[in-house]
């Protein structure tokens, strides 16, 4: 296998036509290559989920666990109840609002890095991913800190007289928003910056060399070069924020729902199919709409760009 | 030369060989001193679990020859795993920690022996009323009143002064805690510990005037530390290790009864080494290793023999009057309507 494998990458010059024996070498190697990646997704993503996709349609059983069934209830009981919508509708809303919010403030650091010609980039670009070196939980935990009623932030502002009572930021949307986009933040600007910097500047010069001002250059030239970047860094952020677990938890407080902490709360009940089906809801959801804003943004952009 | 100053490629296989050889014949040795075979508890990890192991196996197990390891998981992880398990013949645990609710639903559901006391030598001096027939009691504490009585006046004397929906706005509730929270509301509003209607809604009142819910006991303490809120209900236990870190908080023993928790150990039905199963729970009754939970952890001794000296018991210990009222849930009420007692606490109380 190894030997037929070899021969497809032998140093000879390259025929112009392979021939059949050549063909099938060099796709016995690639597969070779390829099946211990596909052996790690398969066994460690797929089953899983096929395994999980199964015990949605199970029947929870507060004595048993899990009832064998083929049924439809989780699914209804989600979607029919206004408590889980809602915690379905946050989840989307928060999300959305982190990639905007990411995406605004990444683009202008991530083309300054981009063009940056000074001798400290690399240490500019590891001061954006030095935030990634400490888990999201101890990130959620130093926010905590800051965002306590008697936190560094309400006790400064106290002792300067500019509130009387301690701003309630702890327990709230608003601290959840923030956090999820401090986590985010670093991988946005990592994408955007490695697209960015594959734009000639010359094409930018071009465009102002031929009378377009800087809104226009970044409206039409720009934006429409880095989109595939946009797309990534969004993606990635969106998916992040949707999936999001610590940072709702530790500063969303008990009466802050997010889908994640939500599919963790109905596995710690024990419910297993409830707690598949919302995970399968909420995996759905997020593979549906990247996959809607993909196709979209192909259709408005992809002739142009 | 480089030959003769470096390790030659043989020599270095021939030292790798002969030292997996020595090791494979040191195995033998290895096994013959813990002769008495393997013990695999199924416990919580963090404080729990070094507990166990510095008060039960090492003093104990580990010198009489047993080799002991511990699954370290939360509960629901462990009682998944048992349920999940409860085909095969011979299962991953020969023990398993659980809370006195989580050792009956493991019961209910038909998967952990029924304990022969008469295999255990400290069964005699174990309290009747931690002698399940299906799981041995390891320590317990009760769910008492607490306040701060610099933001509380005057003090609580029951759950009824403590869900006051006039003081709701003194009030902390802890999120994980809803089973026993709601149990405490329903005997605070004259209900029963399988009646929690009348609870329900002296919650709904309390958080309408203002109280606050915590998501975990730390960010509870939290917030009673940075005086948040002054008033509330928790284990005993955890109260002693919360004065201790200088917080300003005391203990009342409630009026209706305190609520009791008991942690005990059960044995699966598919555990591969139940003559182990039974020594540990024959260690963890014994007097040294309840003497020393008590000390450091602040729960009560489920033995008569265990002495605890007069200051720990007066800060940890309840008098035998107070002992007698304990309040014990209703454990197959609560299997039955865990999870709609957990919507209707998301929904309703958070929501």
């Amino acid at each position: 296998m190894v030997g037929q494998g070899a021969q497809g990458l032998s140093l000879d010059p390259p025929a112009r036509t392979l021939t059949n024996e050549q063909r099938g070498g060099s796709l016995l190697m690639a597969s070779t290559l390829l099946a211990p990646a596909t052996c790690v997704v398969v066994l460690g993503l797929l089953v899983p989920i096929l395994i999980l996709l199964r015990y949605s349609f199970n029947k929870f059983d507060p004595r048993l666990m899990m009832l064998e069934a083929v049924t439809l209830e989780n699914y209804v009981k989600f979607f029919t109840d206004p408590f889980y919508t809602n915690v379905f509708w946050t989840t989307l809303r928060v999300a959305l609002l982190c990639t905007l919010v990411c995406l605004v403030l990444a683009f202008p650091l991530a083309y300054v890095l981009a063009r940056s010609e000074s001798r400290h980039k690399n240490v500019l670009l590891m001061l954006v991913v030095l935030p990634l070196f400490v888990g999201n939980a101890v990130r959620a935990a130093g926010w905590m800190t800051l965002f306590g009623s008697k936190g560094a932030l309400n006790v400064s502002l106290l002792e300067l007289g500019m509130i009387n009572a301690p701003l309630q930021i702890m327990f709230t949307e608003r601290a959840v928003v923030i956090g999820v986009i401090a986590v985010n933040l670093p991988y946005m600007v990592l994408t955007l910056q490695s697209v960015i910097e594959g734009i000639p500047r010359q094409i930018e010069e071009a465009a102002f060399s031929l009378g377009a001002g800087p809104w226009t250059m970044s409206r039409r030239v720009l934006w429409p070069l880095a989109l595939p970047g946009i797309m990534a860094g969004s993606i990635l952020c969106f998916i992040l924020a949707m999936n999001a677990y610590a940072t709702p938890v530790l500063l969303g407080g008990p009466q802050f729902k997010m889908m994640g902490p939500l599919v963790f709360g109905q596995f710690r009940l024990n419910n297993w199919p409830f707690g598949a089906a919302v995970a399968f809801v909420l995996m759905t959801a997020t593979l549906v709409l990247t996959g809607a804003a993909n196709l979209l943004v192909h259709q408005r952009y992809g002739r142009r760009a | 030369m480089t030959t003769t100053r470096s390790l030659s490629r043989r020599r270095v296989l021939k030292g790798a060989a002969t030292l997996t050889c020595l090791g494979l014949a040191d195995l033998p040795f290895e096994a013959a001193a813990q002769s008495k075979g393997k013990v695999v508890v199924g416990t919580w990890g963090g404080d729990y679990a070094r507990l166990l192991n510095k008060n039960i196996e090492q003093p104990i197990l580990v010198a009489e020859g047993w080799e002991v390891i511990q699954d370290q998981a939360g509960d629901p992880e462990r009682r998944s795993k048992m349920l999940a398990e409860r085909r095969l013949p011979r299962g991953t645990t020969d023990v398993q920690g659980l809370s006195a609710l989580n050792m009956f639903q493991m019961h209910d559901a038909g998967v952990i022996d029924a304990i022969d006391y008469s295999r255990l030598k400290n069964a005699p001096n174990l309290l009747p009323s931690m002698q399940y027939p299906y799981g041995v009691g390891h320590i317990y504490s009760g769910k008492v009143g607490i306040y701060n009585p610099k933001l509380v006046e005057p003090a609580p004397r029951s759950y009824k002064d403590i869900f006051d929906p006039k003081r709701g706005d003194k009030l902390g509730i802890i999120d994980i805690q809803y089973q026993y929270t709601l149990v405490c509301a329903a005997l605070a509003a004259g209900g029963k510990v399988d009646e929690l209607e009348a609870g329900k809604k002296l919650l709904l009142e309390c958080k309408k005037a203002g109280a606050r819910i915590y998501p975990t006991n730390e960010a509870f303490a939290q917030g009673l530390k940075t005086e948040e809120f002054g008033t509330g209900v928790m284990w005993k236990a955890r109260v002693v290790q919360w004065q201790n870190a200088g917080i300003s908080v005391e203990a009342i023993v409630p009026a209706e009864g305190a609520l009791a928790y008991v942690s005990g150990f059960v044995i699966p039905k598919n555990a591969p080494n139940k003559s182990g199963a039974y020594a540990y729970l024959d260690a963890m009754l014994d007097k040294r290793a309840q003497e020393a939970f008590a000390i450091d952890m602040g729960y009560n001794p489920t033995v008569t023999n265990a002495v605890v000296a007069p200051d720990v018991n007066k800060r940890i210990g309840f008098t035998p009057e107070e002992v007698k009222a304990l309040v014990d849930l209703d454990y197959g009420y609560m299997t039955r309507n865990d999870v709609a007692l957990k919507e209707w606490w998301d929904k309703e109380l958070k929501g």
